[in-house]
């Protein structure tokens, strides 16, 4: 029987590990909840742009020999760039049509990205170069017992969190932040009142792409290993931690990356690794059924 | 004799907002009766109420002496919802000592536990009024009681012990046994009082809206709500449905039963055409017809499911002068044919033509009835909108 | 522009002609690889008749349709590899057992919109195959399960693939026979109510929840016996067989083909089934994804130029509209 303080630290050491997960969910689950804030859409391609963020800096580093930080920032603008193509190609040209249209839209340009890019760069898992990082970013910056946080995963939770508090503020301390929110409440009044509804969502989809890119890039850091198919099963739990947070709502967003990271890492430690995508399908699941609207969302109601 | 549709003291807001406030309301039979008033003042969400689309606040409705739709209390609401979570919670620690005693060295499984939240969930569902038929809920509890059964002899004849870590610890297996059977009695208890209604009573109920078509109400909509990608004549056969009895058996096998009931499905559903004149129409895609033809084939398909009541939600909208007429003369013919009428109507022409008796709201109160002179008199109905002959759009 | 025939009932049984001659025109060698793929296209036109009465007739979009097909497959194999049962036995149980499935993903999902109704039938399909995967006990999970029987009529085993063609082909007609009855029935008109609007459906007494699970059931039945036929017509199943992307695939054949008319269903089978396998000889290996790809900017073009499909649904029902009219008329005098 293990020590009482031996369980503990593992708990804890979990904990982190999930927190850290969660953040990037978070990043992740912000770009649907934008989008879906303002064109009631799910963006099936959005796990798409968070994997072809990791493969452009990947390709970056490694095949043009950039450095880390140029080639961060240059991936972001590409992805934000990517992002309001994929609206501008098509989500716009089907703004009027039926919902059922948009959605298998969303559907066929995530499994034509996921696809291009096993064209590209070939199914093989690849990793960032070993030295792309200084050397101490892997060991641990702050050591509680038999608990570590890692540099690298300090610097994934500060750029998460700073992030966030960019996003917020621009959410909401912003002119384009409250067109926004004006366009996720009624699209036709904020049009009428002068706000310019498809340069606001061009930008919506630019942020959120640029975040999920972001978000790409650190997966591929955190667990050393990129490979096409990482959007399907990543942007699934996105949108159930963004549905569990309450759709289209951003601090909900960060609130379900936030459990929903804990929750596949706990459950993959003591219920069962198999079934550790199964969590957050479950969870999704779980949350749609019984309380759509989620942790921090309200109830919407139709006019008959 | 008594009324046909009976309201009392009817009340319906949403959230902060109160769009209906205490509405008395009756509909003798083949009576037409008219609803006005200014726009906002809750004559749609009245007849939503009526067709049990929405769920009302306060007050009744009874229609042909059957209750539609009783209100739920607050507090009775809480009541059922403890019930509801306590019942869940049993279920929930009952589940991990169902299964523990089924796999060997396991607690928690992860599957087989979302196996069972799964199905805790449709008791759950149940429990929220969501699956509504008493069959259903028989059906249910049947199996629940079944489950329960199969549990309770699994456990006591047990062969093999010695894998299943209850079976080690001895004290354990004896603990666990009560908590199996007292879960089990207390959802059998809680699944049986359902099946009586008490509970759905206690949590107030509405009849399903398609319920109340079938009972004899139905109506039509304000924006026209057709089934645009189909013929003309489908539509008035789907508004037939509830008069069908073809189930998946009969036409799975196209018995002849089935096969006389689409020919008179047919045949009557170009009658009704013909009753509101668009017989020639009667295969052309509802899409392509105008806007005043439209509106007919939702009277017409309103007809078809033999009402005893009609609901028509602005008839008259966008039609002309002649059109208008020809409107009232349809409606007298409807009145003719043994249903009543209930309308609302902006067009005051119309209004005063055929209603028998008026109800007048404003800002979600009745602010006065009696017959059309009764009312056009009314200082109270002056004040509030009425300024003469207005046919609105 | 449409491709609907003017005589319908002619076309259907030419091909009907065509297709049974088929195998026994010589093509020399690869007459094989042709029945193949064609029993492989039929299968699909199978499936896709099933997946088109919940998004097509109902109009909600079922994203987990693979989810029953696996069901049905693993349901067919381990019956005929534990008992040994014959296929006869094994359609209508696995048909059942789908069905059963179809009931309990719909009760719980009646309410939803579509967005959260699409996600939550894709989760469920992704919660099957990962139950198929580590399920060991019960389906050997990643080393699939091999060496089904095949099936047998009146004794004799099937060898040749003429023989499962025929066999498929029997199968699409039954299937066909129910699909068309449903569809000019009380039951398919509800369908296309709730699918039009479903408030509307409700105030002509069409109840929501019980039509929506009926979609979903007899759906799931349908996929589910496809996959009981693929089961013993491939003879080995492994959980990578049902992934999502067979979903999407037959989303596609659908949506290509019109959603909704079963003509349009069928011919979306057969035209891009057999494209998939052309691709896939074409291609060079290392573009081996590329007819992915494609069904991706399939997809995306189809909604944004002709989104009612090849043969739309309205345009197949006004034919048989206009064909009633002339009946009606002729006899009414």
């Amino acid at each position: 029987m293990e020590s009482l303080l031996d369980q503990s630290s593992l708990f804890l050491q979990q904990l982190v590990n999930g927190i850290t997960l969660g953040g990037v969910y978070a990043l992740i689950a912000v770009g649907y909840t934008m989008v879906y804030g303002v064109i009631q859409l799910i963006n099936f391609a959005h796990g798409e742009i968070y994997m072809l963020g990791a493969f452009l800096a990947y390709t970056l580093v490694a095949v043009v020999g950039m450095p880390f930080f140029p080639a961060f920032v240059l991936t972001l603008l590409i992805c934000a760039v990517l992002g309001v193509v994929l609206d501008f190609v098509a989500y716009r040209p089907l703004r009027k049509a039926p919902r059922l249209a948009a959605l298998i839209t969303a559907i066929g340009m995530s499994i034509f990205l996921q696809n291009m890019a096993m064209l590209i760069w070939g199914s093989q898992i690849k990793s960032y170069p070993r030295d792309l990082l200084p050397a101490f970013f892997s060991e641990s910056a702050i050591t509680f017992g038999d608990v570590s946080l890692s540099w690298l995963q300090l610097f994934i939770l500060s750029i998460t969190l700073l992030f966030m508090i960019i996003l917020h503020l621009t959410i909401h301390k912003t002119r384009i932040g409250m067109a926004m929110r004006a366009i996720s409440q009624d699209k036709t009044a904020s049009a009428l009142m002068g706000i310019g509804v498809n340069r606001v969502i061009s930008f919506t989809f630019a942020i959120g792409s640029a975040m999920g890119g972001m978000a790409g890039i650190l997966v591929g850091l955190y667990y050393n290993a990129i490979f096409p198919t990482m959007g399907y099963v990543a942007g699934i739990k996105a949108f159930a931690a963004a549905v569990l947070g309450g759709i289209g709502s951003v601090p909900g967003a960060m609130l379900g990356g936030g459990v929903l990271g804990i929750a596949e890492v706990m459950g993959a430690g003591y219920i069962s690794s198999e079934y550790r995508d199964g969590i957050s399908y479950a969870v999704m699941i779980a949350v749609i059924l019984f309380k759509p609207s989620g942790l921090i969302g309200k109830q919407n109601a139709e006019k008959v | 004799m008594g009324a046909l549709l009976k309201v009392k003291t009817l009340s319906k807001s949403f959230g902060g907002l109160l769009a209906l406030k205490e509405i008395t309301l009756k509909v003798a039979p083949e009576q037409i009766v008219g609803i006005i008033g200014p726009n906002g003042a809750g004559k749609t969400t009245f007849f939503n109420c009526l067709s049990c689309l929405y769920h009302p606040t306060g007050g009744e409705i009874e229609f042909d002496s059957i209750p539609l739709a009783t209100p739920t209390s607050t507090a009775s609401k809480k009541r059922v919802r403890i019930f509801a979570w306590v019942f869940l919670l049993l279920g929930l620690i009952r589940l991990p000592l169902f299964w523990s005693f089924f796999l060997p060295q396991t607690f928690f499984k992860v599957e087989l536990f979302l196996l069972g939240l799964f199905i805790l969930s449709i008791r759950f569902l149940l429990v929220r009024g969501l699956i509504r038929h008493e069959i259903w809920a028989w059906g249910l509890m049947f199996i629940f009681l079944l489950s329960d059964f199969c549990f309770a002899l699994i456990f006591l004849t047990q062969p093999n012990p010695s894998d299943y870590i209850v079976f080690t610890h001895v004290p354990l297996r004896y603990v666990a046994m009560p908590w199996g059977v007292a879960a089990g009695l207390f959802s059998l208890y809680f699944t049986g009082l359902l099946c009586t209604g008490k509970v759905r009573r206690l949590y107030g109920f509405r009849t399903s809206p398609d319920a109340v078509c079938r009972n004899g109400l139905a109506r039509t909509f304000q924006n026209i709500r057709l089934f645009f990608n189909l013929s003309v004549l489908d539509n008035v056969k789907i508004g037939r449905h509830g008069r069908m009895h073809s189930g998946l058996g009969k036409t799975l096998f196209r018995t002849r039963f089935q096969q006389k009931e689409e020919a008179s499905a047919e045949k009557e559903g170009l009658h009704f055409l013909r009753f509101v004149g668009l017989e020639d129409k009667a295969f052309d895609l509802a899409d392509t017809l105008a806007y005043g033809e439209q509106r007919r084939l939702e009277i017409a398909r309103a007809l078809a499911s033999e009402p005893k009541l009609l609901l028509l939600d602005e008839p008259a909208a966008g039609m002309n002068a002649r059109e208008s007429e020809e409107l009232i003369q349809l409606v007298r013919k409807i009145r003719e044919g043994g249903i009543a009428v209930l309308i609302i109507e902006h067009d005051m022409k119309v209004m005063m033509n055929l209603a028998d008796y008026i109800y007048v709201f404003d800002y979600g109160i009745l602010i006065a009835e009696g017959t059309p002179d009764a009312v056009r008199e009314n200082q109270k109905v002056i004040d509030a909108y009425l300024g003469g002959d207005r046919g609105v759009c | 522009m449409s491709l609907f025939p003017k005589n319908p009932r002619v076309l259907f049984l030419a091909i009907l002609f065509l297709a049974i001659i088929l195998p026994w025109i010589p093509l020399g060698p690869s007459t094989n690889y042709l029945l193949r793929v064609l029993t492989s296209a039929v299968l699909y036109m199978i499936l896709a008749l099933g997946l088109n009465i919940v998004p097509g007739f109902t109009g909600l979009l079922d994203l987990g349709y693979v989810g029953f097909y696996g069901i049905g497959a693993y349901t067919s194999g381990l019956l005929a590899i534990h008992y040994d049962l014959s296929l006869w036995v094994i359609l209508p149980i696995a048909a059942a057992n789908g069905a059963l499935w179809g009931v309990l993903l719909g009760a719980p999902t009646l309410r939803l919109t579509g967005d959260y109704f699409a996600i939550v039938t894709f989760g469920f399909s992704e919660l099957v195959v990962l139950l198929l995967r580590n399920e060991l006990w019960l389906t050997r999970g990643p080393m699939g399960l091999p060496g089904i029987p095949p099936p047998a009529i009146f004794g004799y085993p099937l060898t040749q693939g003429w023989q499962y063609f025929y066999l498929a082909l029997f199968l699409l007609l039954v299937v066909l026979v129910v699909v068309v009855r449903l569809e000019n029935s009380r039951l398919g008109r509800a369908w296309f109510a709730i699918r039009e609007d479903e408030i509307a459906a409700q105030s002509c007494g069409i109840s929501l929840i019980r039509y929506k699970v009926m979609a979903f059931a007899a759906s799931a039945a349908i996929g589910a016996m496809g996959g009981a036929f693929y089961a013993k017509w491939f003879r080995f199943i492994h959980p990578d067989m049902f992934k999502f992307w067979e979903s999407i695939l037959i989303l596609c054949l659908i949506v290509f083909g019109g959603m909704g008319s079963i003509a349009g269903t069928m011919l979306g089978a057969l035209i891009l089934i057999p494209l998939t396998e052309v691709l896939r000889t074409a291609l060079p290996q290392s573009m081996f994804n590329a007819r992915y790809l494609i069904y991706g900017l399939l997809l995306v073009i189809m909604m944004r130029l002709r989104p009612e499909g090849l043969i739309p649904f309205q345009l197949s029902r006004s034919r048989k509209a206009e064909q009633a009219k002339a009946r009606l008329l002729g006899g009414e005098e």
